[in-house]
């Protein structure tokens, strides 16, 4: 009886009621053998690789005797009424997955369970330091860091020996050189890509613009405001226009990455770049296995040549409900997550461990060890609860790449829309 | 994805339009006035009428409640009450986007609606001049278009209409418009809702069409063969044949178009979310953007009351028809 | 008159391959080997054929259960809005009663309502008939939203029917209800096929609801199922065309069965008339 009904069933009815569910009563569940319990868990489509959820669901019920791991995994359309509704309800979930430009709102919207006095039996002294920023909200842990990724450029080996490239880029000059000269050694195909990239891949963007010292919004005090206007950031969206003209890519300008599938454009072996993530070479590779052996890697060039540009380190924490009934499980079940062995399983898998500063077992690859090189350099969007609108509702970064790139608008017109669009959402 | 308020989920209800004057208007069961007569007519509607009370006027008098409450994520999981009085409203309609994005849901209801309906009234007079095979063949395209999901038809439309890859743009540079080569159809707002607009329409046509065509070809013989004899152009007979007989049912597929229509939510979603720059906002979009996007339960609700105070201000007259009109009609 | 014919029967076929299109893109979509998919070659036919996207969706995990859900709720919902619909019809339609004319409003207003942002309200209702992760809780969702589209138009169905038959019926020694059930109900049968038709679509295509209610897998129903082959780093084109075919296959056959009868009610009508 909560919420909507508040009228009708009467304040002081609704203040019992609450005070089953939403506020964190702990309860004293772990260790207690005889009742069987239900640990549910979701993780988000594509997360983490299922040999590692399999093993660790095992072992977690094999050493809790009478504890069922509830698994289930989430698709990414419609997750934001799936978890608003979830999070109301008498039996929310234990353990969930959030994104980690999404976990700001949920935390302070106080609708997780405060992990503070449990960092350090969960490794805490190795978080990753971007996600543990995204997950403390007023001082609090709110979750524990769960994985994290960058964008690489992924290349084609094979084309790039073809046109005379011995070396990977390091410098934007070089990848704008390296650029003409694959354009040069495959003029004669009419499908040729140098780089494929679609006009609305704004993490790409983010690099650009923090390789110039810029950023999209700038806090001041409490509140936030966009940074889009600045000169820093102006010269990023340039340059990434600089890269679609001279890739002459023959990406929609209106889209991200997603649509279409970029790591399907680059599996039909007529696209030499795309700037992704390491396992859009898996998905190339079901239309061209080959393809498999012929992807190498390399961080994206800064405009400082023998420098890395800045990454927007994407990624995942996972936090519990503070309406779960199962509190003391669910932290149980984080602990093990946490441990060494999954956290290498998480490497493997080709992503940056949260809980663990272990990189080895990632550098394995060469996709992996671009990317272990610039995780270091890695940077989260601004860690404001109003963030997560930006993302789920109408972002202000897409709009302005396609104003510009298409023309409809100057630099200075798309990128001042733009920024007053932005500073009205991190508003609220 | 609600197929409720979209038009691809309705049906070729046979509402002939002279029907209820044919049948007597009045009504019967007049002789005996027992209690049990009295009572049958509340009898048979207790079970519509509790079901709707209850599955939906109890969560619209939510909603309207909620309407003057601040109702966060956090107040939503813990329950909490908190009245702002008319807090959300007056956030809403001081908003200056608010009243461009009221209008533009107007104006693209009502292009959507009159080309629904023309289009829907166009193919149902043609399906009576043409010959079998020619019916057949519209007939089955359209009850593909109509029993396509949702889902799907906003997946295929938003592929056809692709910058780089969509079968559009490559048909047009085929037939020579050269300039449509990487033509993006999503740069400004209004052209994005073009599209959406055709894809709706595409959607509502069916349901349109046949439910006019089993109104047009209601109409007796004889009075066309009247018309025919007076020397009568096509035109004419439209306008004094056709145009009387299927007025009412022409009205009351107008109205429900307007309510369907209105509401459209999940095809402008998908397609830009209501971009480009807020561009292509509908109210629908708006209140998804205030509700579930910014967790703004309370203003959401409230955007929700405007949208329905709205749509009855839309609707009024033909409501007042309704009740002012014979008993037998209505 | 002779070019003019022939001018309708282009146009209707003109017309009739701007509403098929769609169709006939996503399954030549779902036909297309990977490879072919984004070409930026001239690709209204398809250069190749596979099975490969059908085989995908059909063996994706889930397939059958989210039918058999899906199967479930719309029927339920469908049957229940026609029993329901019916007998309110019945006494808009043929009775007269005080507060008529505000049942009928009720029957319009009610499909005003914002479907969408009745999402929260639903739930939490919902939640305190602990009806949450259970189906019918969907069905009883998508019969009351359907409900007054279908009450309203059986009213014009039982409208269409000639009071007389009924009388003479009773006069012939039947009772009110022998009436109804031997000469009315039969002549409603297309009226009642057409507007089950959108009861059936309507259930069959719900996709917030059934997502954001139905907490389970084992509850899924088809739209969210199909939703599963958009992830966050895109869509697998081919795959979700194979889908959506698939997922269109049952409301065809539904259609199919009824569309003898809904062109016979059309018929029925118009001899009437």
């Amino acid at each position: 009886m909560k919420g909507w009904r508040g009228l009708a069933v009467g304040a002081a009815a609704v203040a019992v009621a609450v005070a089953g569910c939403g506020t964190s009563t702990p309860s004293s569940d772990s260790g207690k053998s005889g009742e069987p319990k239900t640990l549910t868990v979701w993780l988000m489509d594509g997360s983490a690789p299922t040999t590692l959820t399999d093993a660790l669901n095992k072992e977690f019920q094999d050493t809790h005797a009478g504890v069922t791991v509830k698994y289930e995994v989430q698709k990414w359309n419609g997750i934001q009424e799936k978890l608003t509704t979830a999070l109301t309800s008498n039996t929310p979930p234990d353990v969930i997955e959030l994104g980690n430009t999404q976990t700001a709102k949920f935390a302070a919207e106080q609708t997780l369970l405060d992990l503070s006095g449990d960092v350090s039996s969960l490794n805490g002294d190795q978080w990753l330091s971007g996600l543990k920023d995204s997950l403390t909200w007023d001082g609090k842990q709110y979750g524990v860091p769960f994985y994290a990724a960058n964008r690489t450029v992924l290349y084609r080996t094979d084309m790039f020996q073809a046109a005379g490239i011995t070396a990977a880029p390091t410098s934007r000059d070089e990848w704008l050189a390296a650029i003409e000269k694959l354009k040069a050694a495959n003029a004669s195909d009419p499908e040729f890509q140098a780089l494929y990239l679609p006009g609305q891949s704004w993490y790409t963007l983010l690099s650009f613009i923090w390789d110039e010292g810029g950023d999209v919004a700038k806090a001041q005090g409490s509140a936030w405001a966009g940074s889009l206007n600045t000169p820093q950031a102006k010269a990023g969206v340039d340059f990434y226009k600089k890269l679609v003209d001279a890739s002459a890519t023959k990406a929609p300008k209106d889209v991200d990455e997603a649509t279409p599938q970029q790591s399907e454009v680059y599996g039909k072996g007529h696209v030499a770049m795309m700037i992704g993530l390491p396992w859009e070479v898996g998905t190339a590779a079901k239309a061209d296995p080959t393809l498999k052996d012929k992807t190498g890697a390399f961080p994206i060039p800064s405009k400082t040549a023998g420098k890395t540009a800045p990454v927007f380190l994407g990624g995942s924490n996972l936090a519990v409900p503070a309406g779960s009934k199962n509190q003391d499980l669910a932290k149980e079940y984080l602990k093990l997550l946490s441990s060494k062995k999954y956290q290498d399983q998480l490497a493997e898998g080709g992503s940056v461990p949260g809980t663990s500063t272990d990189t080895a077992k990632l550098a394995t690859t060469p996709v992996g060890k671009a990317l272990a090189a610039s995780a270091p350099n890695g940077k989260v969007t601004p860690t404001t609860p109003a963030w997560a609108a930006v993302e789920s509702g109408q972002n202000p970064l897409k709009d302005m790449l396609t104003a510009y790139l298409t023309g409809a608008k100057s630099l200075d017109q798309a990128t001042g829309d733009a920024n007053t669009a932005l500073s009205k959402l991190l508003a609220g | 994805m609600t197929a409720v308020n979209t038009t691809d989920s309705a049906v070729p209800a046979r509402r002939s339009s002279s029907a209820p004057r044919r049948a007597a208007p009045d009504g019967a069961r007049r002789r005996r006035g027992s209690a049990f007569d009295r009572l049958l007519p509340y009898l048979l509607l207790a079970p519509a009428v509790i079901s709707i009370l209850w599955l939906i006027g109890w969560p619209v008098l939510s909603v309207l409640v909620t309407s003057f409450r601040k109702l966060n994520l956090k107040e939503l999981t813990r329950g909490e009450v908190v009245w702002v009085g008319f807090d959300n409203y007056a956030q809403i309609l001081g908003d200056s986007t608010f009243w461009t994005i009221a209008l533009r849901t107007v104006l693209f209801t009502a292009f959507v609606v009159v080309a629904s309906v023309l289009a829907g009234l166009l193919i149902a007079l043609l399906m009576r001049r043409v010959g079998t095979a020619a019916r057949i063949a519209l007939q089955v395209a359209m009850l593909l278009a109509w029993a396509m999901p949702l889902l799907a038809a906003t997946t295929v439309y938003q592929w056809m209409f692709d910058q780089q890859y969509g079968i559009l743009n490559k048909t047009l540079v085929k037939l020579g418009f050269d300039s449509f080569a990487g033509h993006s159809w999503f740069t400004t707002g209004t052209s994005t809702l073009g599209v959406i607009g055709l894809l709706i329409v595409w959607q509502a046509v069916p349901f349109l069409a046949f439910s006019l065509y089993a109104g047009a070809i209601g109409i007796p013989k004889d009075q066309y063969e009247a018309a025919g004899i007076d020397g009568a152009s096509a035109w004419q007979t439209f306008r004094a044949v056709t145009w009387p007989e299927l007025k009412p049912l022409l009205l009351m597929v107008t109205f429900l178009s307007m309510l369907w229509d209105f509401k459209v939510f999940a095809q402008i979603w998908a397609f830009k979310r209501g971009g480009p720059d807020g561009g292509s906002t509908t109210l629908p979009v708006y209140q998804y953007l205030e509700g579930i996007s910014k967790s703004h339960f309370g203003v959401a609700a409230a955007i929700s009351v405007v949208m329905v105070a709205l749509l009855a201000l839309l609707t009024v007259a033909y409501l007042r028809r309704l009740v002012r009109s014979q008993e037998g009609e209505l | 008159m002779r070019p003019k014919k022939v001018a309708a029967n282009v146009a209707a076929i003109l017309i009739a391959v701007f509403f098929a299109f769609p169709t006939y893109w996503m399954v030549t979509t779902a036909l297309k080997p990977r490879i072919d998919l984004l070409s930026t070659g001239y690709d209204l036919i398809p250069f190749s054929l596979t099975n490969v996207n059908f085989s995908t969706a059909w063996n994706k995990p889930g397939f059958l259960n989210a039918l058999g859900n899906s199967l479930f709720v719309s029927l339920a919902a469908v049957l229940a809005a026609l029993v329901v619909g019916l007998l309110a019809a019945v006494a808009l339609s043929r009775l007269r009663f005080r507060g008529r004319k505000g049942f009928v409003l009720l029957m319009l207003i009610a499909q005003m309502a914002p479907f969408e942002a009745l999402l929260i309200p639903m739930f939490l209702m919902m939640r305190d008939l602990d009806l949450l992760d259970k189906l019918p809780a969907l069905a009883l969702i998508y019969f009351a939203v359907t409900l007054p589209f279908c009450a309203w138009t059986l009213r014009g169905f039982v409208n269409g029917i000639p009071l007389e038959l009924e009388e003479a019926a009773m006069v012939d020694g039947c009772g009110r209800w022998g009436a109804f059930w031997r000469v009315t109900l039969p002549l409603l049968g297309p009226g009642l096929v057409a507007t089950s038709v959108f009861a059936f679509v309507t259930a069959w295509n719900e996709f917030l609801f059934a997502l954001s209610l139905m907490k389970d897998q084992t509850k899924e129903t088809l739209p969210v199922w199909l939703s599963g082959f958009q992830t966050n780093f895109g869509t697998d084109w081919g795959g979700a065309m194979a889908a959506s075919a698939l997922f269109t296959l049952p409301v065809l056959v539904f259609f199919l069965i009824v569309q003898r009868k809904m062109v016979g009610g059309v018929t029925a009508g118009a001899v009437k008339g």
